[in-house]
């Protein structure tokens, strides 16, 4: 409770010395590989800044303040060690072990606040929204007499996924050496063997000792199984092995999300019919990730404008005043408008018809 | 004494009859004129475009809310009128873009509600004699109890209307 407090005052205290920051926006995502990990285990949380005024392949520092905060006193120049590794596509991985970062015990981990954070420039000129990582607490698997537990219970084929199993469950298994996965993607279709001659193989499929008979497998299914572009996983099937084959589990099936594919962009001129003394709307909806802007450089009679409109992946939007900028053209039978996106592509390159007005 | 209950008969008698005279109908008032209503300055709070065509063709985005884009908060609409509560000259203060003109002339299609209930237009024109007409305004909403006005000005393309603009007014302080 008190370092909860203490966590509250912290945020109250930086959110009010943070007023002189450029908001780069929300972090889009956070998650981690593991999905589940004990605080003393290697960790790498991975952040999605596509959507923020943050540049791909800029330097983002971390400025975490919960559990403890190792780099306080450091916001004017962010230290090496709260420095962010580029993954590329807008998403930045920072590599830790919770117990060492922190100066805290797994204990006091657990019992914390939780994981609360902003990314940074290194000067912090620049701070995105709050976010925290989440505490995925695991620890109801050691007494639960499951023998299997998923995180996620249903994954996604490119997104990190944590299995728990319980050995004690199984007669044969007391006394394993090591325990390996024997796997196939949708009813075997694709596969990774469990192969005792391949060395590589071997340490690929083996899984992580909990101590006290508890094993958890950690993958991400598209890298596990080097699955082609585009492949739907539907489900994973496999068995635990132990040793070289000397006991086995029943087979095993985890079943996939449903994959939502995201809404196609969609760009309008608005309104569909315009004449030289309307506003002229440019808006494009579900943009790609990283496509926030848009440049449109209309040409009317002797007239240039260019401008830069911004915004977000659900909407880019902006008005030009045609009724302003064409008020000292003769009257205009159509424009010319060429729009692009922030990273060079072009999204229309058209003539608009203008209406005449009635009298 | 039986003349006598005659004469005080007829004085009650007169006395119900005088009831009926000097009937009090009040003054004569002049209705109140629309003039009276929209006169003034008017500060905008919302403008919004409508796609009047893809509203008639069920398609999306039918609607945008220029009310935070061109200065629009600064926009104030000046109504006025003489003691005669006579409409005068109009003028659009606001660096906003000039959808119709932003000063001259204006007055009203009826002082008084349409019977057929259409809207009241507003004329614009350039010049005092009011001759020179450069747009026209529909009064759609017109200021009762809730002080609110709401004007639009369409857009038509050989007599069909494809957007137009709707401005809600409340009173300028």
């Amino acid at each position: 409770m008190k370092i909860f407090t203490y966590s509250i005052l912290a945020l109250l205290l930086f959110s009010t010395s943070a007023i002189a920051q450029e908001e780069a926006g929300e972090i889009a995502k956070i998650w981690s590989f593991p999905v589940i990990y004990n605080y003393d285990e290697e960790v790498s949380w991975y952040f999605d800044l596509a959507g923020t005024s943050f540049a791909e392949n800029e330097d983002v520092y971390i400025w975490i303040w919960s559990p403890s905060e190792p780099d306080a006193g450091n916001f004017d120049s962010s230290s090496e060690f709260a420095k962010l590794s580029y993954e590329g596509d807008f998403i930045w991985r920072f590599d830790l072990i919770p117990t060492d970062y922190f100066s805290v015990s797994a204990e006091d981990i657990a019992a914390s606040a939780g994981f609360w954070l902003r990314l940074k420039d290194k000067t912090g000129t620049k701070q995105s929204g709050v976010g925290s990582v989440s505490l995925t607490a695991f620890s109801s698997f050691y007494t639960a007499d499951e023998l299997i537990r998923s995180y996620p219970e249903n994954p996604l084929i490119d997104e990190p996924l944590s299995i728990l199993f319980n050995a004690n469950l199984i007669a044969g298994f007391d006394g394993a050496t090591s325990v390996h996965m024997h796997s196939g993607l949708n009813d075997w279709e694709i596969l990774q063997e469990y192969q005792v001659w391949v060395p590589e193989v071997v340490e690929k499929t083996k899984l992580k000792d909990m101590g006290n008979g508890f094993y958890k497998m950690d993958l991400i299914p598209s890298e596990y199984y080097n699955s082609p572009e585009g492949y739907v996983m539907e489900n994973i099937t496999f068995l635990f092995v132990k040793d070289e084959w000397a006991a086995t589990t029943p087979d095993q099936k985890i079943f996939a999300a449903d994959v939502i594919p995201p809404p196609p962009p969609a760009f309008t001129f608005f309104p569909l019919k315009i004449s030289q003394k309307d506003i002229l709307g440019i808006i494009r909806t579900n943009n790609e990730r990283g496509i926030t802007e848009l440049i449109y450089t209309i040409t009317a009679g002797t007239k240039v404008i260019q401008e830069t409109i911004s915004g977000n992946m659900t909407e880019i939007k902006g008005f030009v005043d045609l009724v302003s900028e064409l008020k000292e053209e003769a009257p205009l039978e159509k424009i010319h408008v060429l729009i692009e996106d922030n990273s060079g592509r072009i999204i229309t390159d058209t003539d608009i018809k203008l209406v005449e007005l009635d009298e | 004494m039986k003349k006598r209950s005659i004469y005080i008969l007829l004085f009650f008698v007169g006395i119900l009859l005088g009831g009926c005279d000097n009937a009090d109908d009040g003054g004569y008032a002049k209705p109140i004129t629309i003039y009276e209503k929209v006169k003034g300055d008017w500060s905008l709070t919302s403008i919004k475009m409508v796609d009047e065509y893809a509203k008639a063709n069920s398609i999306k985005p039918d609607e945008q809310d220029l009310t935070n884009w061109f200065n629009y908060n600064t926009f104030v609409l000046q109504l006025n009128v003489d003691e005669e509560n006579t409409p005068t000259s109009y003028k659009v203060l606001g660096e906003v873009p000039a959808l119709f003109s932003a000063d001259g002339f204006w007055d009203l299609s009826s002082a008084f509600t349409n019977t057929d209930l259409s809207a009241v237009k507003i004329n614009l024109y350039t010049d005092v004699s009011k001759t020179q007409r450069t747009d026209q305004l529909l009064l759609i909403s017109t200021p009762g109890s809730n002080e609110k006005m709401e004007i639009q000005l369409v857009r038509k393309v050989n007599q069909v209307v494809y957007a137009s603009y709707v401005f809600t007014l409340t009173p300028a302080n």
